[in-house]
């Protein structure tokens, strides 16, 4: 059963993806020459909606979170620094 | 009706609607499957199962990243599926070899080049990811909705070299 939710989520996630634009090189590349802002809005409008959806429903007791990511400040800063060099690169 | 189709079949949506559906899948997989949109992970459970063949007492892909099919490596395939859906739906797919109109008035039109600068970052992304403990959509998507510190921590540091690196490779036409 999991598996079929993760299935659906991720034609969701793919087609959301896929519609942002974001399989195109030039989305992302540009958004880090900040000619495009398109992967920023995306993301954030993302992580809005996310936060305005479970937000309240923990608040009425409905659901527990996940497990939240690690914090280990060295670890994140210096895997996203790397990571951007990456993205810039390849645009995916 | 028509007029959502038609919205629907549009080749690109506008970032804000396309991240409303991303944000709705991201309080669905929470709710229905109390999990993250984890990605990156996905790969590297993937690895494991070659990792493990060539070294089978190896601790990352026997305890933190075990060869077996998780949540993320089924979400990955739907992912797969997913932006296979969304071409068909506005006509656009077709099978192409990553090419793309700016990268080679860019870069020039050798095909192999960017096919080296795919392989190479990719692996600095994967490699990235793992130190992160996570990638753009597990990480600074799933991480940020919790408001956990180490999503922001890798936005900033994501944006910070990504800017930098666009500006050392594009140089004059950045």
């Amino acid at each position: 059963m999991t598996y079929v939710i993760a299935i659906v989520l991720g034609v969701a996630f793919g087609f959301s993806l896929n519609k942002a634009g974001l399989t195109k090189y030039h989305k992302v590349v540009n958004q880090f020459r900040l000619t495009d802002m398109a992967v920023l809005k995306f993301m954030m409008t993302a992580l809005v909606v996310t936060m305005l959806g479970l937000y309240p429903l923990r608040a009425l007791g409905i659901i527990t979170f996940p497990a939240v990511p690690a914090t280990y400040i060295v670890g994140n800063l210096a895997g996203g620094l790397l990571f951007g060099v990456g993205m810039a690169l390849t645009g995916t | 009706m028509n007029w959502l189709m038609k919205q629907i079949r549009k080749e690109e949506w506008s970032p804000y609607a396309a991240g409303i559906l991303l944000g709705i899948v991201g309080i669905l997989t929470v709710v229905l499957a109390h999990a993250l949109l984890s990605e990156s992970g996905a790969i590297e459970n993937l690895a494991a199962y070659i990792g493990k063949a060539i070294s089978p007492s190896n601790i990352y892909f026997n305890y933190v990243m075990p060869a077996q099919i998780t949540f993320p490596v089924v979400l990955l395939v739907g992912v797969f599926f997913g932006g296979m859906l969304g071409a068909l739906s506005s006509g656009t797919f077709k099978f192409r070899t990553m090419d793309s109109e700016q990268w080679k008035k860019a870069f020039g039109k050798q095909t192999w080049k960017r096919w080296l600068l795919l392989f190479v970052g990719g692996i600095i992304v994967e490699f990235a990811a793992g130190i992160a403990g996570g990638c753009t959509s597990g990480l600074a998507i799933s991480g940020g909705m919790l408001l956990a510190p180490a999503a922001f921590l890798f936005i900033a540091g994501m944006f910070a070299s990504g800017i930098i690196t666009a500006l050392i490779i594009y140089g004059k036409k950045f």
